[in-house]
């Protein structure tokens, strides 16, 4: 397959070969109880070509194909291809990089995981003998590779852990879900700070309450941030701007936010799941990018395509969903800069408001302006600076572009969220609540 | 290959169900943004999975790329499945099935060239393109796929079943001044290139209707009667009520069980829902399931109660109720769960113009744009709607959102129409199976006395 390359440089063309391969185990406990084992063994491969005339080509697939024909299905496409205003670029020869690979992820035993499974259902009920607990495990092995018309070649591996747990208590009239995760590129995976932050949402969703539709301020858990970053990631992506969809495309070097916000791709943070030492173009990403500076925008995401036609670098930010997908802008590790409080104190100083964990209808809303509209799915009540209880039935709306003006502190501490994303409690106010 | 996996069937040896699926797929998908071509994708995937119940332990499920080394992945799947720890669920075994699906469409996308399918969509990019100068941007999205699909199990059955899917949706915006508005709507359908084709009058409205919405007035909320179209029934059936028909979603929670208990009375005495995955030739029909077993209509509620609910082998095993063919998955890298096939409200006897003439003062709501659900709490939002003065639809609104608790809501119906339609666009998620596609039917059905707007409940 890998001769396509040189079908390529002679008829000189430019072009890569994308190929990614994983291997995935995971165990399932429903209500407790062991449900299954599933293992994931895939791979698959793209290969984009560029004409002469700029053309861009493509096609996929996870059969094995004669080099000679992967290139004639790739060279039909081209004919209705958009035109590349880019080159695919010559991969770095030497890179001091290694792969993120844990041998005690890689090598698991299924019996591994079903201990540590048990071990998290038991200590649930032990504490909580009434919820009922659904939990997932998940380990594997990610390959990437990539190969070029210059016939250079760069790989990238990494391993990935994570523990997913859903507690359920179903009461007369009530259905209580509340979700925690830990994802990191090897075993060391806290499952004892999981444990803890499940026990906090438990207790304090013992006690229900209500409040009064207005405006409040609201603290985001690390969690419940999604819910500002989410319409944000739309607008910082390049594709977005090209297209006119984003509305951040001439807001560059302005201050749009509050200067408390800062945010910051990087993509080096040892055993983290956004680390890579290039992205999916064999562009070699930056060990710290700065996207978001004291509120001021310094930068996107930008793949090669998009940087092209904004006349931007391109900074290694080109990742594709799958094997079948050209690459669209994206990101590797972010993290948004903590403050100097901790959130306990922002919360004892919180006289009236909210604590968002988790929101329904995440990107359902017109998210290219910024609005957001959700149903808060796991909120707590705080009054004169103590959690009250859980609230329900309450929609929070707004416009991320707003709310990430107001913001008024962001915590000390802050935690990896997917193993992806450091993010720390951000107190934003106001925020329309309605219930 | 029937032989081999016939073979294959046949290796349990301690009781153990067994089921395999082999699937190859080929597909096209192609957008057009603002008359750029966006995206084209093309290719080919083939794969499987093995997948084992072991009734001594649990579910073993290997997904793999390639049709490649089966007996081993059998074999190892069957011996690992031993070393499990123990589980509680099991399966409901059925009767062995032999059988061949073949579909024959009209002008098969598969032998198109793709510079057809490149034309035909400029050409109504152009469509939409012409319709105004107020249209800021505008979306046309092609998708097709072909799958030949294998699916064998130790019940002795092997089923090959042959898979077309198509679709094309528009998307328009309309802007004027502050005010901007969205539309879209398609076509999907399990056929040929003929179903994308003469959808010159779809993309024209697509783009009249975006521009309608920039002079509509919000509607100003309030309570009313509202009259739901066939396409916002079947979506408010299939969201706020499907899935809570799903038995995985109970199987392990005794609670949701005696809040869901068969029998209860639910609903208005006119209200009755179904699910359906023999209904000839829709998209989320098929003889048979992903586990091999008969599809059927299954009643869900009768007579406003609640009378039945939607099973794979496992969960049927668990409730101690019949299997009744709802197991899919949406590809092989996924095992089959428990969804929706065709779900709807079936036709009553009222006139549909009856609907109206009842309604002094209300609401029609059209269409669908989002939605969620949580549990018996729902949100919908109608595309558009009229409102409705002595009987006569009048002036057309915007913004309309209808929110509130299922249980209620579904006591308030108080006449069915008997204009039944089906609506084929759109797909379903679930978990990490997303893409589904899981039609909707509906008649226009009358609600009373409901709070619209404001997200207020109902």
């Amino acid at each position: 397959m890998f001769e396509v390359m040189n079908l390529l440089k002679k008829n000189g063309l430019q072009g890569d070969l994308f190929t990614r391969t994983v291997h995935e185990k995971n165990v399932e406990y429903e209500g407790g109880v062991f449900k299954g084992y599933r293992v994931e063994e895939t791979t698959g491969y793209g290969l984009r070509v560029i004409r002469q005339d700029g053309k861009i080509g493509f096609y996929a697939s996870n059969c094995p194909m004669e080099g000679e024909k992967l290139f004639e299905k790739a060279l039909e496409m081209s004919e209705f291809g958009e035109g590349a205003l880019f080159e695919i670029p010559s991969y770095p020869s030497i890179l001091e990089w290694k792969n993120f690979v844990d041998p005690r992820v890689e090598n698991i035993d299924v019996r591994d995981m079903v201990e540590l499974a048990e071990y998290i259902v038991s200590r649930i009920r032990e504490e909580y003998p009434e919820v009922l607990v659904n939990l997932e495990i998940t380990a594997g092995k990610e390959e990437r590779s990539l190969y070029n018309h210059h016939e250079e070649k760069l790989n990238f591996a990494r391993t990935f852990f994570q523990v997913a747990v859903v507690v359920n208590h179903t009461a007369e009239d009530d259905i209580l879900e509340i979700y925690a995760e830990r994802s990191w590129g090897n075993r060391d995976v806290d499952v004892e700070d999981l444990l803890q932050e499940l026990k906090r949402k438990i207790d304090y969703s013992k006690k229900l309450c209500t409040i009064q539709s207005g405006k409040y301020p609201i603290i985001f858990t690390p969690q419940g941030a999604l819910v500002l970053l989410y319409p944000l990631f739309y607008g910082l992506n390049g594709k977005n701007i090209v297209f006119g969809r984003s509305l951040l495309g001439d807001k560059f070097g302005k201050v749009i936010f509050s200067s408390l916000f800062s945010l910051l791709e990087v993509s080096h943070e040892p055993w983290t799941l956004g680390a890579c030492p290039f992205d999916d173009e064999g562009v070699v990403t930056q060990k710290e990018k700065c996207i978001v500076e004291k509120g001021r925008l310094e930068s996107g995401f930008f793949d090669l395509w998009s940087a092209a036609r904004l006349q931007k670098t391109p900074c290694g930010n080109g990742f594709r969903t799958s094997y079948q997908d050209l690459p669209e802008p994206g990101f590797g590790t972010l993290r948004i800069k903590n403050g100097l409080r901790d959130r306990e104190t922002l919360v004892e100083e919180l006289e009236e408001g909210l604590i968002v964990d988790s929101v329904l209808g995440l990107g359902q809303s017109n998210i290219a302006s910024g609005a957001f509209s959700c149903g808060v799915q796991l909120g707590f009540y705080v009054k004169g600076g103590e959690i009250q209880g859980r609230v329900k039935n309450v929609m929070i709306n707004g416009n991320v572009y707003h709310a990430l003006q107001n913001i008024k502190e962001l915590s000390r501490d802050d935690r990896w969220v997917y193993g992806k994303m450091r993010l720390p409690y951000i107190l934003v106010e106001p925020i329309e609540i309605e219930a | 290959m029937r032989e081999e996996l016939q073979r294959l069937a046949k290796l349990p040896t301690r009781g153990e169900y067994l089921e395999i699926r082999l699937e190859r797929k080929s597909f096209t998908f192609i957008r057009l943004q603002n008359g750029l071509l966006e995206k084209v994708r093309q290719g080919t995937e083939e794969g499987g999975y093995v997948r084992v119940f072991n009734p001594r332990t649990g579910w073993w499920f290997v997904t793999f790329s390639g049709w490649e080394n089966l007996k081993e992945r059998v074999e190892g799947a069957l011996h690992s499945s031993s070393l499990l720890p123990r589980s509680d669920g099991g399966v409901v075994r059925g009767e062995p099935v032999h059988d061949t699906i073949t579909v024959s469409v009209r002008d098969d996308f598969r032998f198109k060239l793709l510079k057809d399918k490149v034309d035909l969509l400029f050409y109504y990019a152009h469509i939409l393109k012409e319709t105004s100068p107020l249209l800021v941007s505008f979306t046309v999205e092609y998708k097709d796929e072909w799958r030949e699909i294998y699916i064998a199990n130790s019940d002795g059955s092997v089923i090959s079943v042959e898979a077309p899917d198509i679709s094309l949706k528009f998307v328009a915006v309309a802007k004027s001044g502050d005010t901007i508005e969205m539309y879209q709507n398609g076509v999907a359908e399990k056929g040929g290139f003929e179903v994308v084709q003469g959808q010159e009058e779809l993309a024209r409205g697509v783009a009249q209707r975006a521009l309608d919405l920039l002079e509509a007035p919000p509607f100003e909320g309030g309570v009313c009667d509202v009259i739901l179209d066939p396409v916002l029934a079947g979506v408010f059936i299939h969201e706020a009520f499907g899935h809570l028909s799903e038995a995985d979603f109970l199987s392990r929670n005794e609670r949701l069980q005696q809040m869901m208990v068969v029998g209860k009375e639910i609903a208005s005495p006119i209200l009755n829902v179904f699910d359906d995955g023999s209904v000839t030739g829709l998209r989320g029909s098929c003889k048979y399931d992903d586990e091999g077993m008969r599809t059927q209509r299954t009643y869900l509620i009768k007579d406003g109660f609640l009378v039945g609910r939607l099973h794979s082998r496992e969960t049927a095993y668990l409730l101690r109720e019949n299997p009744t063919g709802n197991a899919r998955t949406v590809s092989y890298r996924f095992a089959p769960i428990v969804r929706m096939s065709n779900t709807a409200i079936e036709e009553g006897k009222t006139e549909r113009e009856d609907l109206f003439r009842d309604v002094d003062h209300g609401l029609y709501a059209v269409e669908y744009i989002g939605g969620n659900t949580a549990l018996e709490l729902f949100t919908f939002s109608a595309a558009y709607g009229y409102r409705i003065e002595k009987g006569k639809r009048g002036e057309m609104v915007k913004d309309v959102v209808l929110s509130g608790n299922l249980f209620r809501t579904l006591k308030k119906i108080d006449a069915v129409a008997s204009d039944f339609r089906w609506t084929q666009i759109g797909g379903c998620g679930k978990g990490a199976q997303v893409g589904l596609p899981t039609p909707t039917g509906s008649p226009h059905v009358r609600l009373r006395e409901v709070l619209v707007g404001g997200r207020k409940h109902v």
